[in-house]
């Protein structure tokens, strides 16, 4: 009993610090190759509006339901983008954006599979403006796998508020 | 002494100079709000039409989804009687925007205005008026339906117009018909859903980036990278001498003779159709259609603001796709054309940066294949731009000297 109670207290703080991680990576276009590495061999990146989620409509903004589209997402931001190929110093829509998270909970299922979910605001810096642009504003619905040595993302949806975005986006919410 | 009163937008034309050589733009085109205001009037609400989603969008009877023709917010709905209407979403009564957000369905009840309790059917017929005591004595709902556009489809495609004088449709899209049957073929198409983005540039520069096969290999280097080329293909222009539509065609490499830059090459393959050939249409004014890959895809350009566009990018399948085929068109429609995908973002990127330069006073310039002065041109020129503003220019009442 007292171990379980450990243990799910354990779990949680090891999901909240996945999530710290992970807002910590897509803060820092640098360190956007470590992103691929949040999440675990199976696991599905998706951002999708919350008209097509309610409506049950496929199209997301994102689909990457491989961890091979994971990795290719970090290829077409470095290498697709801009500058003939040779953008991974140098691309369009040079931002800097800021994660703004809060607050975050975590909840079991039965087979002991973690939910976690946060709101979020991105709000990204940009070169071509002087306003800071507010780049989406949703939450995030997540699953954390726990199987292997660190915990990992099993699932990452991005529900997005608003129907319309207000912007292109380069890295990843 | 009597001064001659023309509309507005005849003094704008005279104030803005178009230059007398047709290759060449005006930037204050791109920055002028008296323009913008004219537009919505002179292109939008003229005779043109309006493309304004597909049928398959609003499948059962009551649903609706809502745009903009212009600057004229509209509902898309289909009736009871399952005919398509468009209807403007502004009460009759004081105005008052009728139904909010993307999409609905109301076949019961209809609809509802907030501010007086006026209601609607389905077809924009005034139904029911509260408390009507005290209204004039000849006061007939009858009299106080909504406005509706004029509508017509082809194969499933849905038009609308607010112009009397627009032609018959078929008329207007001419021989694009040939391109649209192409990507349509028999309408029977099913709604994916849609992404909408604001771009920050005018809508022009939106929509004459289309016409442009220049800035292809240029811009979007993920085609370098991958090296995937167009081969062969031509930049139709139907109809040219009165609407400018666009028709580009051609053929890109095959998935097996690519780079494979990716882990999941599916992004550029093609596997529901024989070929590698695609369609990339633009039916003037705000409407783009195209069948790139194995994504079935319809834009609407929604003006909001000077240097403020709203796409709605709309993904289809077809009804009888295969579950494989519909999941393959739905990874990789945004991941190719959608505001995150491969090459949407580059556009935004550089159309972004147009607009903001475009304060610089001066012309922007098209020269890749207008030594051609007519189309069919090359799929790498830019020339067709010229026939997209010749059409623009027409309805704004712009002099073109050389014509
Ligand atoms: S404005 Fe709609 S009922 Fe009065
Ligand atoms: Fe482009």
């Amino acid at each position: 009993m007292l171990t379980s109670l450990v243990d799910a207290q354990g779990r949680k703080q090891a999901a909240l610090e996945l999530l710290v991680r992970y807002i910590r990576i897509v803060d820092d276009p640098r360190r956007l190759a470590e992103w691929p590495d949040l999440f675990g061999d199976s696991a599905e990146y998706v951002v999708i509006t919350r008209e097509n989620h309610e409506r049950g409509l496929p199209i997301a903004v994102i689909r990457d339901d491989t961890k091979d589209r994971i990795i290719d997402r970090v290829t077409i931001i470095k290498n697709f983008w801009g500058a003939g190929g040779r953008a991974e110093d140098h691309h369009y829509n040079e931002s800097w954006p800021r994660h703004i998270v809060g607050p975050a909970w975590v909840e079991f299922t039965e087979s002991g599979e973690a939910r976690l979910g946060a709101n979020f605001a991105v709000y990204a810096t940009v070169q071509v403006d002087p306003e800071p642009r507010l780049l989406a504003l949703g939450e995030y619905q997540d699953v954390v796998d726990f199987s292997g040595e660190i915990p990992k993302f099993k699932s990452k949806k991005v529900i997005l508020d608003t129907s319309v975005l207000q912007d292109v986006f380069v890295y990843p919410l | 002494m009597a001064e001659s009163v023309e509309p507005p937008r005849f003094d704008l034309a005279r104030r803005i100079r178009w230059p007398q050589e047709d290759n060449k733009i005006p930037r204050e085109i791109f920055t002028d709000p008296d323009l913008f205001r004219a537009e919505m009037d002179g292109v939008f609400t003229g005779p043109v039409w309006v493309l304004v989603g597909h049928e398959s969008e609003i499948p059962k009877p009551g649903d609706y989804k809502t745009i903009s023709m212009g600057a004229a917010p509209v509902i898309v709905i289909r009736g009871a009687n399952a005919r398509v209407s468009v209807l403007v979403n502004a009460c009759a009564h004081r105005g008052t925007r009728l139904v909010e957000g993307p999409s609905g369905n109301v076949l019961r009840g209809g609809f509802r205005c907030i501010y007086h309790m006026w209601t609607y059917d389905t077809d924009g017929r005034l139904i029911a008026v509260s408390l009507p005591e005290d209204f004039p004595q000849e006061f007939r709902k009858e009299d106080y339906g909504l406005p509706r556009a004029r509508v017509d489809t082809y194969r499933g495609a849905i038009f609308a117009t607010l112009n009397d004088d627009a032609p018959p449709l078929l008329e207007y899209l001419a021989e694009l018909t040939g391109g649209l049957d192409k990507v349509l073929e028999d309408g029977a198409l099913e709604f994916l859903g849609s992404i909408r983005v604001i771009f920050r540039a005018n809508w022009k520069l939106y929509v004459e980036n289309i016409y442009d096969g220049y800035h292809v290999t240029a811009l979007h280097t993920g085609f370098q990278v991958v090296r995937l080329r167009s081969h062969g293909g031509e930049r139709l222009v139907p109809n040219y001498e009165r609407n400018g539509h666009l028709w580009g065609r051609s053929r890109s490499t095959p998935v097996n003779q690519l780079t494979p830059a990716l882990r999941d090459m599916s992004l550029f393959d093609t596997r529901t159709k024989p070929t590698t050939d695609h369609n990339m249409m633009v039916v003037f004014p705000s409407g783009v259609v195209t069948d790139y890959f194995d994504t079935i895809q319809m834009r609407y350009v929604i003006p909001l603001e000077l240097d403020r566009t709203q796409i709605e990018f709309a993904f289809f399948g077809r009804q009888h796709d295969p579950e494989e085929a519909r999941l393959h068109r739905v990874r990789q429609g945004p991941e190719v054309l959608g505001p995150a995908g491969a090459i949407t973002l580059e556009d935004a990127a550089a159309l972004e940066r147009v607009q903001l330069s475009a304060t610089a006073r001066g012309e922007n310039v098209v020269l890749k294949g207008t030594p051609k002065r007519f189309p069919p041109y090359r799929h790498v020129d830019e020339a067709p731009i010229r026939h997209f503003y010749q059409a623009y220019r027409r309805l704004m009442g712009f002099h073109s000297d050389d014509h």
